[in-house]
Protein backbone atom coordinates (compact mmCIF):
# COMPACT_ATOMS: atom_id res chain seq x y z
CA UNK A 1 0.00 0.00 0.00
CA UNK A 2 1.37 3.42 -0.77
CA UNK A 3 1.19 6.62 1.20
CA UNK A 4 -1.18 8.08 -1.38
CA UNK A 5 -3.84 5.57 -0.59
CA UNK A 6 -6.94 7.50 0.55
CA UNK A 7 -7.50 4.88 3.24
CA UNK A 8 -4.08 5.72 4.68
CA UNK A 9 -5.03 9.38 4.62
CA UNK A 10 -8.16 8.59 6.58
CA UNK A 11 -6.10 6.48 8.97
CA UNK A 12 -3.75 9.41 9.52
CA UNK A 13 -6.77 11.37 10.73
CA UNK A 14 -7.99 8.60 13.01
CA UNK A 15 -4.78 7.74 14.85
CA UNK A 16 -4.86 10.61 17.35
CA UNK A 17 -8.47 10.16 18.50
CA UNK A 18 -7.83 6.41 18.48
CA UNK A 19 -4.95 6.87 20.92
CA UNK A 20 -7.17 9.18 22.98
CA UNK A 21 -9.82 6.42 23.05
CA UNK A 22 -12.31 8.86 21.65
CA UNK A 23 -13.35 7.05 18.44
CA UNK A 24 -16.78 5.53 18.19
CA UNK A 25 -17.11 1.79 17.73
CA UNK A 26 -17.37 1.90 13.94
CA UNK A 27 -14.36 4.18 13.52
CA UNK A 28 -12.33 2.14 16.02
CA UNK A 29 -12.92 -1.08 14.10
CA UNK A 30 -12.09 0.71 10.86
CA UNK A 31 -8.82 2.07 12.28
CA UNK A 32 -7.78 -1.25 13.83
CA UNK A 33 -8.64 -3.13 10.65
CA UNK A 34 -6.51 -0.83 8.55
CA UNK A 35 -3.61 -0.73 11.03
CA UNK A 36 -3.41 -4.51 11.20
CA UNK A 37 -2.93 -4.80 7.44
CA UNK A 38 -1.01 -1.68 6.46
CA UNK A 39 2.73 -1.56 7.16
CA UNK A 40 2.99 2.11 6.23
CA UNK A 41 0.40 3.20 8.79
CA UNK A 42 1.26 0.69 11.51
CA UNK A 43 4.87 1.90 11.51
CA UNK A 44 3.67 5.47 11.93
CA UNK A 45 1.21 4.36 14.55
CA UNK A 46 4.03 2.78 16.58
CA UNK A 47 5.96 6.02 16.24
CA UNK A 48 2.99 8.01 17.58
CA UNK A 49 2.68 5.71 20.57
CA UNK A 50 6.32 6.17 21.52
CA UNK A 51 6.21 9.89 20.73
CA UNK A 52 3.40 10.36 23.23
CA UNK A 53 5.24 8.47 25.90
CA UNK A 54 8.34 10.47 25.14
CA UNK A 55 6.58 13.86 25.21
CA UNK A 56 4.96 12.99 28.51
CA UNK A 57 8.33 11.97 29.98
CA UNK A 58 9.96 15.16 28.81
CA UNK A 59 7.15 17.35 30.08
CA UNK A 60 6.72 15.67 33.45
CA UNK A 61 10.38 15.37 34.37
CA UNK A 62 10.28 18.38 36.67
CA UNK A 63 8.83 17.50 40.05
CA UNK A 64 7.15 19.90 42.39
CA UNK A 65 9.49 21.19 45.11
CA UNK A 66 8.94 20.04 48.71
CA UNK A 67 8.81 23.73 49.67
CA UNK A 68 5.80 24.31 47.44
CA UNK A 69 4.13 21.22 48.83
CA UNK A 70 4.63 22.56 52.35
CA UNK A 71 3.25 25.95 51.32
CA UNK A 72 0.11 24.35 49.91
CA UNK A 73 -0.45 22.33 53.07
CA UNK A 74 -0.04 25.54 55.10
CA UNK A 75 -2.93 27.10 53.14
CA UNK A 76 -5.36 24.68 54.78
CA UNK A 77 -7.91 25.96 57.21
CA UNK A 78 -6.43 25.78 60.70
CA UNK A 79 -8.16 23.32 63.02
CA UNK A 80 -9.63 25.00 66.02
CA UNK B 1 -30.49 22.29 74.43
CA UNK B 2 -31.46 19.91 71.66
CA UNK B 3 -30.97 22.70 69.19
CA UNK B 4 -27.46 23.45 70.43
CA UNK B 5 -26.62 19.79 70.08
CA UNK B 6 -27.85 19.68 66.49
CA UNK B 7 -25.79 22.75 65.70
CA UNK B 8 -22.71 21.23 67.25
CA UNK B 9 -23.23 18.05 65.26
CA UNK B 10 -23.70 19.99 62.03
CA UNK B 11 -20.49 21.94 62.64
CA UNK B 12 -18.59 18.75 63.40
CA UNK B 13 -19.82 17.16 60.16
CA UNK B 14 -18.89 20.23 58.20
CA UNK B 15 -15.41 20.32 59.71
CA UNK B 16 -14.92 16.67 58.89
CA UNK B 17 -16.09 17.18 55.28
CA UNK B 18 -13.74 20.12 54.90
CA UNK B 19 -10.75 18.21 56.25
CA UNK B 20 -11.47 15.35 53.85
CA UNK B 21 -11.85 17.77 50.96
CA UNK B 22 -8.55 19.46 51.78
CA UNK B 23 -6.74 16.16 52.03
CA UNK B 24 -8.09 14.99 48.68
CA UNK B 25 -7.13 18.26 47.05
CA UNK B 26 -3.61 18.08 48.45
CA UNK B 27 -3.19 14.55 47.15
CA UNK B 28 -3.67 15.91 43.63
CA UNK B 29 -0.91 18.51 44.01
CA UNK B 30 1.70 16.70 41.89
CA UNK B 31 -0.71 16.32 39.00
CA UNK B 32 -1.85 19.92 39.26
CA UNK B 33 1.74 21.11 39.28
CA UNK B 34 2.66 19.09 36.19
CA UNK B 35 -0.15 20.69 34.21
CA UNK B 36 0.58 24.17 35.57
CA UNK B 37 4.25 23.86 34.71
CA UNK B 38 3.45 23.36 31.01
CA UNK B 39 0.78 26.04 30.84
CA UNK B 40 3.21 28.77 31.85
CA UNK B 41 6.79 29.39 30.89
CA UNK B 42 8.75 29.38 34.16
CA UNK B 43 8.96 27.34 37.31
CA UNK B 44 8.25 30.46 39.43
CA UNK B 45 5.07 31.26 37.51
CA UNK B 46 3.92 27.66 37.86
CA UNK B 47 4.51 27.73 41.62
CA UNK B 48 2.58 31.01 41.99
CA UNK B 49 -0.26 29.68 39.89
CA UNK B 50 -0.54 26.46 41.91
CA UNK B 51 -0.49 28.38 45.19
CA UNK B 52 -3.22 30.73 44.01
CA UNK B 53 -5.23 27.74 42.81
CA UNK B 54 -4.99 26.04 46.18
CA UNK B 55 -5.79 29.21 48.10
CA UNK B 56 -8.92 29.67 46.02
CA UNK B 57 -9.87 26.00 46.18
CA UNK B 58 -9.65 25.96 49.98
CA UNK B 59 -11.65 29.18 50.20
CA UNK B 60 -14.42 28.01 47.93
CA UNK B 61 -14.61 24.38 49.00
CA UNK B 62 -18.36 24.65 49.48
CA UNK B 63 -18.88 25.12 45.76
CA UNK B 64 -17.45 21.66 45.10
CA UNK B 65 -20.10 18.94 44.92
CA UNK B 66 -18.78 15.79 46.62
CA UNK B 67 -18.67 12.82 44.29
CA UNK B 68 -18.04 14.91 41.18
CA UNK B 69 -14.69 15.15 39.39
CA UNK B 70 -12.40 16.92 41.84
CA UNK B 71 -9.41 16.96 39.49
CA UNK B 72 -11.43 18.70 36.80
CA UNK B 73 -12.89 21.14 39.36
CA UNK B 74 -9.37 22.11 40.48
CA UNK B 75 -8.10 22.38 36.94
CA UNK B 76 -10.91 24.72 36.06
CA UNK B 77 -9.84 27.06 38.86
CA UNK B 78 -6.27 26.82 37.61
CA UNK B 79 -7.00 27.55 33.96
CA UNK B 80 -9.31 30.44 34.88
CA UNK B 81 -6.65 31.97 37.11
CA UNK B 82 -4.09 31.53 34.39
CA UNK B 83 -6.27 33.44 31.96
CA UNK B 84 -6.99 36.12 34.59
CA UNK B 85 -3.29 36.57 35.13
CA UNK B 86 -3.25 38.34 31.84
CA UNK B 87 -1.53 35.72 29.83
CA UNK B 88 -3.82 36.68 26.95
CA UNK B 89 -1.78 39.84 26.64
CA UNK B 90 1.36 37.88 26.02
CA UNK B 91 2.71 38.14 22.58
CA UNK B 92 1.42 35.52 20.24
CA UNK B 93 3.17 34.78 16.98
CA UNK B 94 2.24 37.10 14.12
CA UNK B 95 1.93 34.25 11.72
CA UNK B 96 0.30 30.97 12.48
CA UNK B 97 2.91 28.23 12.39
CA UNK B 98 2.92 25.99 9.39
CA UNK B 99 0.66 23.05 9.85
CA UNK B 100 1.39 19.63 8.43
CA UNK B 101 -0.33 16.26 8.52
CA UNK B 102 -0.02 13.82 11.39
CA UNK B 103 2.60 11.68 9.70
CA UNK B 104 4.76 14.70 8.95
CA UNK B 105 7.24 14.37 11.83
CA UNK B 106 7.80 10.66 11.27
CA UNK B 107 8.27 11.19 7.55
CA UNK B 108 10.83 13.93 8.13
CA UNK B 109 12.77 11.93 10.69
CA UNK B 110 12.67 8.89 8.46
CA UNK B 111 13.95 10.82 5.43
CA UNK B 112 16.89 12.27 7.30
CA UNK B 113 17.93 9.28 9.36
CA UNK B 114 18.93 5.77 8.52
CA UNK B 115 16.60 2.84 8.72
CA UNK B 116 15.59 2.56 12.31
CA UNK B 117 12.81 0.98 14.24
CA UNK B 118 9.79 3.28 14.54
CA UNK B 119 10.09 3.21 18.31
CA UNK B 120 13.76 4.20 18.23
CA UNK B 121 13.35 7.13 15.85
CA UNK B 122 11.67 9.10 18.60
CA UNK B 123 14.88 9.02 20.61
CA UNK B 124 16.42 11.45 18.18
CA UNK B 125 14.29 14.17 19.71
CA UNK B 126 15.84 15.74 22.80
CA UNK B 127 13.82 16.45 25.94
CA UNK B 128 14.73 20.12 25.67
CA UNK B 129 13.47 20.31 22.11
CA UNK B 130 10.14 18.79 23.15
CA UNK B 131 9.66 21.20 26.04
CA UNK B 132 10.74 24.10 23.82
CA UNK B 133 8.44 23.07 20.98
CA UNK B 134 5.46 22.80 23.32
CA UNK B 135 6.09 26.25 24.75
CA UNK B 136 6.05 27.61 21.20
CA UNK B 137 2.57 26.29 20.51
CA UNK B 138 0.04 29.18 20.79
CA UNK B 139 -1.84 29.25 24.13
CA UNK B 140 -5.27 28.09 23.03
CA UNK B 141 -3.82 25.01 21.40
CA UNK B 142 -1.28 24.36 24.13
CA UNK B 143 -3.90 24.43 26.91
CA UNK B 144 -5.77 21.56 25.28
CA UNK B 145 -2.64 19.50 24.59
CA UNK B 146 -1.48 19.92 28.18
CA UNK B 147 -4.88 18.94 29.62
CA UNK B 148 -5.31 15.87 27.41
CA UNK B 149 -1.74 14.62 26.97
CA UNK B 150 -0.23 15.56 30.31
CA UNK B 151 -3.30 15.90 32.54
CA UNK B 152 -5.00 12.79 31.11
CA UNK B 153 -8.35 14.51 30.80
CA UNK B 154 -10.93 13.31 28.30
CA UNK B 155 -12.15 15.62 25.52
CA UNK B 156 -15.35 16.14 27.49
CA UNK B 157 -13.50 17.06 30.68
CA UNK B 158 -11.18 19.42 28.82
CA UNK B 159 -14.24 21.10 27.29
CA UNK B 160 -15.76 21.63 30.73
CA UNK B 161 -12.52 22.88 32.24
CA UNK B 162 -11.93 25.41 29.47
CA UNK B 163 -15.62 26.18 29.04
CA UNK B 164 -15.60 25.60 25.29
CA UNK B 165 -17.61 23.16 23.15
CA UNK B 166 -16.16 19.68 22.73
CA UNK B 167 -15.76 20.31 18.99
CA UNK B 168 -13.43 23.18 19.82
CA UNK B 169 -11.34 20.89 22.04
CA UNK B 170 -11.08 18.40 19.19
CA UNK B 171 -10.10 20.91 16.55
CA UNK B 172 -7.58 22.66 18.82
CA UNK B 173 -6.05 19.36 19.80
CA UNK B 174 -5.85 18.29 16.19
CA UNK B 175 -4.19 21.50 15.05
CA UNK B 176 -2.12 21.91 18.20
CA UNK B 177 -0.48 18.51 17.93
CA UNK B 178 0.33 19.15 14.29
CA UNK B 179 1.85 22.51 15.14
CA UNK B 180 3.88 20.79 17.86
CA UNK B 181 5.16 18.22 15.38
CA UNK B 182 6.00 20.90 12.87
CA UNK B 183 8.05 22.70 15.52
CA UNK B 184 9.79 19.49 16.50
CA UNK B 185 10.65 18.70 12.91
CA UNK B 186 12.05 22.17 12.46
CA UNK B 187 14.27 22.06 15.53
CA UNK B 188 15.38 18.46 15.10
CA UNK B 189 15.78 18.08 11.37
CA UNK B 190 16.06 21.66 10.25
CA UNK B 191 14.40 23.22 7.28
CA UNK B 192 17.00 22.51 4.66
CA UNK B 193 16.47 18.79 4.11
Amino acid sequence: MTQFDPICEKCEELIQPYLDRELNEVERIEAEGHLSGCGYCSERYRFEVSLRRYVRQACCSEEMSPELKAKLAALRTPLH
Amino acid sequence: MAEAETDARRLATEARDRVRFEEEVLELADQVYRVARRLVSSREEAEDLVQETYARAFRSWRSYTPGTNLRAWLMRILTNLNIDRGRREQRSPDTQPLEEGDYFLYNRLEQTGGLEDAERIVERLSQDSIVGALSNVPHDFRDVIVLVDIGDFSYQEAAQILDVPIGTVMSRLHRGRRILKGQLAETTVGEES
